[in-house]
């Protein structure tokens, strides 16, 4: 079937097998076409009118740009409502980590809304950007922060990193929300959606708690990450999409 | 809403009037794409129905994703990649839900009633043939040979280099020789 300069394909005797056999494939009839396509309309139409259905068809950029929006939105009420850590605490490790954060979450967004005509990416890569995200957030908890305020949060330090933890989720479930509303079903896209919520969560708990122990930051902070990835996972083994 | 456009328009031209609001191109990208795609499918899955939904999703996408094609691009090497993804997906699936591949090697070959005994084995031969080699290989047999597509688009398709396509190419027309060309010669 192949012609052309291109062709480093099968020697003559296998073409002219593999053409014999395929002779065996039978056609598709007009009939099937019509209920296919029929059923496909139906479908697109239904799709059109939903909310998902118009978010799911704007351009990639597009997406990327809702995305954009929700999360700047996110980050300035952080900014207006959630009191920043102090100037004490902003030191190199500190910068250096929420811009990691940043970075993966940018990377996560990016692999969330990837272009379905595109070809989808290897499935370790993805393997690795979640377990990148997820362990950035218990390594964050092992740097070493200012050794005063350590001393001064000592107190009820599990009250403290329940209320960080809610936090973190209450702020990772509208990242969540938003990735898989723009996300067009790409392979492993809840996955990654779910990643980038718990790093988002860290994000904000990152600018903003003071408590940087290594107890309060894996149970307060890495915490998010980890629920959202085996919790989010462990619900979409359980109820696969359609 | 009918088409300015006829049935010689190439698919690039259908494209860009479905992106313009133009429905009845639609129908014609699908009537000229749908039963290459069903072929493609139907080797890949070995279910008929499995095969009709993959198509029907594939245009599904086609359709969520219009807003991405970019003007003057090629249309095939786009709605194959969509395609393929979906087949991929489709083993992971399965292989996810730990659903025996005993069940999907047991699914008869697509057949037709009206067919000649002779053909239908010829088919299933076919079938069998390709669901020996791996996926990489098979999916790469696919697309350059049964759809006539160069290495470089196969490259495209698959995400991959065009010298790792020509390997799998390679690997997979020596296995396919074996399997087909040498039994033939054996009966003789």
């Amino acid at each position: 079937m192949t012609s052309g300069e291109d062709i480093a394909g099968p020697d003559p005797g296998l073409g002219e097998r593999l053409r014999e056999l395929e002779a065996g494939e039978f056609p598709a009839d007009g009939a099937l076409m019509d209920r296919m396509f029929s059923e496909l309309k139906t479908e697109c139409e239904k799709s059109d009118k939903s909310l998902i259905g118009y978010l799911r068809s704007r351009s990639t950029m597009a997406r990327r740009a809702i995305i954009l929006i929700v999360f700047t939105g996110l980050g300035v009420f952080a900014l207006l409502k959630l009191p920043m850590v102090e100037e004490s605490m902003r030191d190199t490790s500190w910068v250096g980590t929420l811009i990691a954060f940043l970075v993966l979450l940018v990377v996560a967004m990016m692999v969330v809304t990837r272009p379905v005509h595109r070809p989808e990416l290897p499935r370790w890569q993805i393997v690795c950007l979640v377990c990148f995200a997820v362990g950035a957030t218990v390594i964050a908890a092992f740097i070493p922060g200012s050794s005063a305020h350590a001393a001064t949060h000592q107190h009820a330090s599990g009250v403290m990193a329940g209320i960080c933890m809610g936090f973190g989720i209450l702020l990772g479930i509208p990242v969540y929300a938003v990735l898989r509303l723009v996300d067009r079903g790409n392979a492993f896209g809840s996955l990654v959606a779910a990643a980038a919520a718990g790093l988002a969560g860290n994000l904000l708990l990152k600018a903003h708690c003071a408590i940087d122990t290594t107890s309060h930051v894996l149970l307060g902070h890495a915490s998010v990450a980890v629920l959202f990835v085996v919790g989010l996972g462990l619900v979409h083994r359980l109820i696969p999409s359609k | 809403m009918p088409t300015s456009l006829d049935a010689s328009a190439t698919d690039e031209e259908l494209m860009d009037a479905y992106i313009d609001g133009d429905d009845a191109a639609f129908r014609l990208l699908f009537e000229r794409y749908a039963p290459i795609l069903l072929r493609l499918t139907r080797r890949h899955l070995r279910s008929e129905e499995l095969a009709e939904e993959i198509v029907q999703q594939t245009f599904f996408r086609v359709h969520g994703a219009r807003n991405d094609f970019r003007r003057g691009s090629k249309l095939r090497p786009w709605v194959m990649t969509i395609a393929m993804n979906l087949v991929r997906e489709h083993w992971r699936r399965k292989k996810r839900r730990k659903v025996t591949t005993l069940e999907v090697e047991t699914q008869a070959a697509p057949e037709a009633e009206f067919m000649p005994i002779e053909i239908r084995q010829r088919s299933q031969l076919l079938h069998e043939a390709l669901e020996k080699l791996p996926t990489s290989q098979r999916e790469v047999v696919e697309l350059h040979w049964f759809q006539e597509r160069p290495y470089a688009e196969v490259a495209k398709i698959v995400g991959t280099s065009e010298g790792a396509v020509r390997v799998r190419a390679h690997r997979a027309y020596a296995t396919l020789k074996q399997l087909l060309v040498s039994e033939i010669r054996g009966e003789e």
